[in-house]
């Protein structure tokens, strides 16, 4: 059968791939916009975390005192990230797999049960809902265990775990928001410089956890969107054998015995922010917390903010396994987004939904031509890079100019009936 | 040509071709485009499991979602639904998947007509117990959304 052997280069899977990884970032961040312009409207809910350990915000100090105080805030914040992603890499180094793995069904079991089960109990007192505890307890017990099990297992359909991160991303991400504006602020940018030394420098520790991961041919331990792989129609194998891109799972074919047993549970393990804490704070029920308002943040680096666009088919294969394959296709990797990129891109989305929706389309275009440049970076430079700088730095950037400057303008023109 | 159609075709449905001969050794046969059956059990197609992989996944769900788990009977029954569609195809992991749509069905109708009764029937159905039960109530006496 003939098929069109005209070489492929990265551009002509570009777009597409580039589609595969905007949907879901658009969705999550659509939803935290939903959420918050729903939720919100009536009370200025804080909290407090460890992201306002050093201050609390009040609307009577003056602007300096809380840009300090949140400055203070984020480099605490920072500072339990950091460590934190130290010792996972130290987990990682010495092949704790599977207590990361389990950490990260906890995570993720408390961020969808938990968490998603306030905001559900925020909807139906918002909208005085006439559902049982019964029937309440029944779904959201099924919510969240399928969704650790979509998260755990790594041969889940792929939509439902492409659907379950975006949820746990826009739980984690709403929660976000509740803290203070300033400290959110000075987070994200704080956070976005943070994932610029992390992934870059070379003591970084996201940088070693990816070369610790590509060293030995196995996955990151984090909770980590992937793409579907782009499939080239045109690669001209004369191949009988059925040809298998195999999802997510790592085509081993030395078999070491590390390998085997990470074969099944190579995906995914490990948390994200507000879950470490759960598992740091006191030993209460959630509802003991609660009561106490007291939740800790933890670490949203377990959420990996970093990209990566692992190319099938290279880094240390065989020949033996590639010819298994059947590719020889070379560019078409999937590609790999870090829930925690997921979740600041939201809350810089939802916070700018807190001022008006102008923002929140300014935010939004600036946050997608952020990812672009990044991905176009990524299929350029052909290693790991931080997802965060760019898009936070063009959000912030663009919040700050239509909050100032656009706003005042298009009022007037409206007002004038100069414009729109 | 089977090549092709197992990457072009994300769907697992091959070319309909006028005698579908049901093909009963994958394992020979699975590159045979003349049978109508499909190769790929799951819905991801190529990139999901084989055949003999997802007979442990088709029968793991099916029995964890007795625990009160019928979102899970309908993930299964999403995650095969080509053995669901085509009904004469890959007869062992059919059992379980079938097992689980029925288990969902019948397991949501029961819990939809007590939701909508409890909704619709309200007070005067129920009495005070109505008060009790209801989500809001009880969110507020335990508390449970203690920071909004």
């Amino acid at each position: 059968m003939a098929q069109n052997q005209r070489p492929t280069t990265f551009l002509d899977s570009f777009g597409e791939e580039i589609i595969r990884i905007l949907t879901p970032v658009s969705i999550c961040m659509f939803l935290v916009v939903l959420l918050v312009s729903i939720l919100n409207s009536n009370s200025s809910a804080s909290v407090t975390s460890i992201a306002t350990i050093a201050y609390s915000e009040t609307s009577s100090d003056s602007s300096w005192d809380k840009f300090l105080g949140a400055l203070l805030n984020s480099l605490a914040f920072v500072a339990v990230v950091t460590v934190a992603t130290f010792i996972l890499v130290l987990l990682f180094y010495l092949r704790c797999t599977k207590f990361l793995k389990i950490y990260m069904g906890f995570s993720s079991f408390v961020v969808l049960g938990f968490m998603g089960g306030e905001i559900a109990l925020f909807f139906i007192e918002e909208f005085s809902v006439p559902i049982d505890c019964i029937s309440y307890l029944v779904v959201l017990f099924n919510f969240a265990v399928v969704g650790v099990l979509a998260v755990f297992m790594s041969k889940m359909a792929i939509l439902v775990t492409q659907g379950y991160l975006v949820l746990i991303g826009m739980f984690v991400a709403y929660w976000f928001t509740l803290l203070p504006e300033w400290t959110t602020w000075v987070l994200l940018v704080v956070m976005a410089l943070y994932d610029l030394a992390a992934v870059l420098l070379p003591v970084g520790p996201l940088r070693l956890l990816v070369e610790l991961a590509m060293s030995r041919d196995e996955d990151i331990p984090a909770l980590v969107y992937e793409a579907r792989p782009v499939t080239h129609h045109d690669s001209g194998s004369g191949e009988n054998t059925v040809r298998r891109r195999v999802w997510r799972e790592r085509r081993n074919v030395r078999h070491d015995s590390e390998d085997n047993s990470n074969l099944d549970g190579n995906v995914v393990s490990d948390s994200n922010s507000t879950v470490v804490a759960v598992q740091h704070c006191h030993n209460g029920s959630i509802i003991a917390r609660v009561e106490e308002g007291q939740v800790s943040e933890g670490n949203a680096e377990l959420s990996a903010p970093l990209i990566d666009h692992r190319m099938n088919g290279q880094d240390g294969m065989s020949t033996e396994s590639l010819v298994l394959e059947g590719m020889g296709l070379g560019s078409s990797g999937a590609i790999k987004l870090g829930l925690g990129d997921f979740i600041f891109y939201s809350v810089l989305v939802g916070r700018a939904a807190m001022y008006d929706f102008m923002t929140v389309y300014a935010c939004y275009l600036a946050i997608v031509a952020g990812l672009g440049i990044t991905l176009m970076l990524l299929a350029f430079y052909q290693k790991a890079l931080p997802a965060l700088p760019v898009s936070i730095a063009l959000g912030v950037l663009f919040y700050f100019l239509t909050r100032f400057l656009l706003e005042v303008f298009i009022v007037q023109c409206s007002l004038n009936l100069v414009m729109f | 040509m089977e090549a092709s159609q197992a990457l072009t075709n994300p769907t697992p449905n091959p070319n309909p071709n006028p005698n579908p001969n049901p093909n009963n050794n994958y394992a020979s046969n699975r590159n045979s485009i003349l049978s109508s059956t499909p190769v790929w059990p799951t819905i991801d197609g190529p990139l999901g499991l084989s055949e003999d992989e997802s007979l442990s996944y088709a029968r793991r769900f099916y029995k964890f979602g007795y625990a009160l788990l019928p979102w899970l009977w309908a993930v299964n029954c999403f995650y095969f639904w080509p053995v669901l569609r085509h009904s004469r195809s890959f007869p062992s992991l059919r059992p379980y998947v079938v097992g689980s749509a029925v288990g969902f069905t019948v397991f949501s109708a029961i819990l939809c007509s007590w939701a909508l009764t409890f909704a619709i029937g309200g007070e005067h159905l129920f009495g005070s117990i109505w008060d009790q039960l209801v989500m809001y109530n009880v969110a507020d006496r335990l508390g449970l959304t203690g920071w909004s």
